[in-house]
């Protein structure tokens, strides 16, 4: 077994651990921990038998097992993104809606004001 | 002298670092209606302050979140006051004119719409004043309002115009989710959505050095169309 071999399959068992671990939200959560197990069974396997990735590739019409994984790799990314992207909006609208909060609560009416006059 | 035209009108004032002239846009506002609310978006300067000693009721976000939050935060505080009927958005710059502010007001007291926008490029303002709209921006604005299918479909010209008049039904269900400039597309996405019924009134912009300096620019139509992309794929 290769040194490189020995580190990539260390750091996604430590990856998968560290996701078995966390224990919020406990539904939504569990089909990612399934998934992410599919994929370090995968992984480990890729990683043992480099080879056996250029076979499932020239199956789909790709000629290296390198390719495949790269396509894998940049549709996995954009997917990331966009997922972050929307997050990230839906977290603002949380925030807007929480500064809204506050900001109604601490109105003020012109009668209010203390009249430096 | 304080005359007041219509009872139950709000006049929803966003402004974000405005303090130069949110005074005596606030000052002219109150002169002919009894409720101003400015909301302050988080401003650095003390436009709060000023809009508050010019006589408007102010709402102060802690931190700033945009003119789609703002206007949404006006909307929300003025529908909670008692009597209020009539809505109205108007930009804090000092780009608008009171006088088309009435007009629109009396327009949608006609009682046949539920919202009146304005519009840079309605018929008569074709003489005059609205030529002085740059011709870039012109250009964008069009395509803007042309690319957009539900400003199409409402037959809308200019739907990025911070000046709107609307009712009660459309103050209660606006849930304007946007926060940024994006707000004004999205406004007419929720009119096509609601169904409610607008009219378009031409208006004149008054395009002040001051007010052309703190105008969205014009690569800002690109997150605009991309914001619009999106919007039907988030949660609400």
């Amino acid at each position: 077994m290769n040194w490189i071999q020995v580190l990539l399959i260390a750091a996604v068992v430590t990856l998968l651990i560290y996701l078995l671990r966390s224990r919020t939200n406990a539904k939504a959560k569990a089909w990612v921990k399934v998934g992410y197990l599919l994929f370090v069974v995968a992984a480990v396997y890729a990683i043992l038998r480099p080879d056996d990735t250029t076979v499932l590739a020239n199956w789909l019409g790709v000629d290296r097992g390198t390719d495949l994984l790269s396509y894998a790799l940049i549709i996995a990314f954009v997917f990331t993104t966009l997922s972050t992207y929307l997050r990230f909006k839906e977290l603002e609208l949380k925030y807007a809606r929480l500064a809204r909060a506050v900001a109604l609560q601490t109105a003020q009416t012109p009668q209010s004001r203390s009249d430096p006059t | 002298m304080i005359h007041i035209d219509i009872p139950g009108v709000w006049i929803i004032v966003p402004a974000f670092n405005e303090a130069q002239v949110i005074g005596e846009v606030v000052a002219g506002l109150r002169a002919r209606f009894a409720n101003v609310v400015c909301v302050d978006d988080g401003s650095r300067d003390d436009t709060g302050a000023v809009a508050l000693r010019a006589g408007a009721h102010v709402v102060r976000h802690p931190v700033n979140l945009g003119q789609g939050a703002a206007i949404q935060t006006g909307v929300e505080y003025a529908r909670h006051q008692p009597g209020a009927t009539v809505f109205a958005t108007f930009d804090a710059d000092g780009q608008h004119r009171i006088a088309d502010l009435v007009a629109m007001i009396d327009r949608l007291g006609d009682g046949d719409v539920d919202i009146v926008i304005g519009t840079r490029f309605g018929g008569s303002a074709s003489h005059g004043v609205a030529g002085r709209t740059p011709p870039l921006k012109r250009l964008i604005l069009r395509a803007a309002a042309w690319l957009s299918p539900s400003s199409r479909r409402l037959g809308l010209t200019d739907a990025h115009n911070g000046l709107r008049v609307f009712n009660r039904t459309v103050a209660d269900n606006l849930t304007l989710t946007m926060s940024g400039m994006s707000h004004a597309s999205e406004f007419v996405s929720l009119i096509d959505e609601h169904r409610w019924r607008v009219a378009e009134l031409p208006v004149q912009i008054l395009y002040t050095d001051y007010s052309m300096s703190k105008g969205q620019p014009l690569l800002n139509g690109v997150n605009i169309v991309f914001d619009g992309f999106l919007r039907g794929r988030m949660r609400r």
